[in-house]
């Protein structure tokens, strides 16, 4: 199980410095795309299997979707991958900041305790207790439900407002 | 604006902090920071003629979206150090030092003032108006109730910074939207300095802040001036609202009789109760400075008349569109401290 964390964790700074790092947005969807898969991976080993499916569904499957299409309607003829010193200079970069981060950081925070809550102990069940969370939306966490639903639906006129002037509007040449 | 778009976007408007100001919790207080920034950009990217203008929401989302994650990071590090969310319990150095920076920088104090005269600037009037006063509310908000975890010499030291940065920047300005950010970083530095000694001043000094702006800007608006060039001749708009802006700058500077002296006196003493008394006399000092160059509107403005022939006349159709409401913005910002006792008692 150690070993399933740490490769997931190394899969999703991989995937996630790729995205920091390409110049396209082409690609830095599909970034994007698995750093999401291996980051609800890593949230299913510390022990939260329903935030990690929550996380999947409209992340991955709500917000990467509709940003995938219009990247595609959007995206540029000749889409450019990494290539160049200037993109591996970055990515370097990005490795040492990750890793400076986490030095500085390792005493601070540590991953004991976590996932606790287990309904098998054989330690492959990962359905946790926080599947408690299912009726928790629509009883205690209603108020927050409704309030991220609004942001949720906010966030789309805004963005329907700001791309509304093709090349008169708000985002032009930015 | 699309009719439907406008109503979802004004309500979350007022939706964002109202959230923020009455939650305890801070992933709310969080998502309420979240869609107030959300819900102003498209009403800052509404002309789009000048290069400024069409930049001005863009550098606005940059900031305040690089705040909101500062503050999203200090708020778990917060979490995983003390392991709950209450807003009114203290927190730990780290996270309050991360929160007061990403908190400011939502402000525009210095040193994340950057991004404020240039934004303000770009943005019609109105939108000035809303950005200069009801978007401060959540951020300050937040500031005053996790204020006894703050650091006070930090605090200090950044509201000093704005003041000399508020100063010295609107000294060479002659568009009076860059002014009056100018103006709002001195202010906010002022409600910042006396944060961690008495969070009641801080609230007059808002609410006073709110009053002298919205009245300078609704001023500005009605006078359809933004330069100093045009503010020179504007007296022929409006004669009565060209004087009475004379009193609104005086009273934005801070001189007596007026309201905008009511909150300096009282944090002067507030900080020499403190033994604070040579960072008092660095402020009065430092509101000289905004001093001069609210003179120099007024000046302009108001206490001479622009070069012309002697039969200088008003102008013949006046504006259709008044603002009913400004007579008595301009008597509350104004006329108020002699009456200071029953805001102490109220605040």
């Amino acid at each position: 199980m150690v070993f399933f964390m740490f490769l997931f964790e190394v899969c999703f700074v991989f995937w996630i410095i790729s995205v920091a790092s390409g110049p396209s947005p082409y690609y830095g969807v599909v970034g994007l795309v698995f750093g999401a898969v291996f980051g609800c991976l890593m949230l299913v080993g510390v022990g939260g299997s329903f935030i990690s499916l929550v996380l999947f569904l409209i992340y991955l499957g709500g917000m990467l979707v509709v940003f995938a299409y219009s990247v595609a309607l959007t995206g540029d003829p000749y889409p450019s991958a990494w290539r160049g010193y200037g993109d591996l200079f970055c990515m370097v970069g990005y490795v040492l900041f990750v890793v400076g981060a986490v030095m500085y950081c390792f005493d601070k925070w540590s991953l004991e305790g976590y996932g606790d809550v287990v309904m098998d102990a054989s330690g492959l069940f990962s359905v946790r207790m926080d599947y408690i969370g299912v009726s928790w939306f629509y009883s205690y966490g209603c108020v927050m439900f409704l309030i991220a639903g609004w942001g949720l639906l906010l966030t789309l006129f805004v963005v329907l407002d700001l791309v509304r002037g093709l090349a008169w509007g708000t985002i032009r040449s930015i | 604006m699309n009719p439907h778009a406008n109503m979802i976007i004004m309500s979350s408007l007022i939706l964002g902090p109202m959230i923020t100001i009455t939650s305890s919790h801070w992933v709310m207080a969080w998502v309420g920071l979240e869609i107030n920034m959300l819900a102003i950009i498209p009403l800052t990217g509404q002309t789009t003629t000048t290069h400024e203008q069409f930049e001005a929401s863009i550098k606005y989302f940059l900031t305040q979206a690089a705040a909101s994650s500062l503050l999203l990071f200090s708020i778990i590090n917060n979490v995983w150090n003390t392991g709950q969310f209450d807003i009114t319990q203290p927190t730990n150095t780290l996270s309050s030092t991360m929160m007061t920076a990403a908190l400011t920088m939502k402000l525009g104090l210095a040193p994340f003032h950057y991004w404020l005269p240039e934004t303000l600037q770009g943005t019609t009037t109105m939108m000035t108006l809303i950005l200069t006063t009801w978007q401060k509310l959540a951020p300050l908000t937040l500031l005053m109730m996790i204020n006894q975890s703050l650091n006070t010499s930090l605090l200090v030291t950044l509201s000093l910074l704005s003041m000399m940065i508020g100063g010295w920047g609107g000294l060479n300005q002659t568009q009076l939207r860059k002014i009056m950010a100018f103006s709002s970083i001195a202010h906010l530095g002022w409600m910042t300095m006396i944060l961690t000694l008495s969070t009641k001043l801080t609230l007059l000094t808002f609410y006073t802040y709110i009053t002298l702006t919205t009245t300078m800007l609704l001023t500005i608006k009605l006078l359809e001036t933004n330069k100093m060039s045009t503010a020179m001749t504007s007296w022929t708009k409006s004669p009565m609202l060209n004087a009475t802006m004379m009193l609104n700058l005086m009273s934005l500077a801070g001189l007596p009789p007026l309201t905008g002296f009511m909150p300096k006196w009282l944090i002067l003493q507030e900080l020499t109760k403190n033994h604070m008394t040579i960072i008092a006399a660095t402020s009065a000092i430092l509101s000289l400075l905004s001093l001069f160059f609210y003179i120099r509107i007024a000046y302009y403005s108001t206490i001479t008349l622009p070069p012309n022939m002697t039969n200088y006349s008003q102008q013949w159709r006046h504006k259709n569109q008044q603002k009913p409401y400004l007579p008595l913005m301009i008597i509350t910002s104004s006329m108020l401290t002699p009456i200071m006792p029953t805001f102490m008692m109220i605040l």
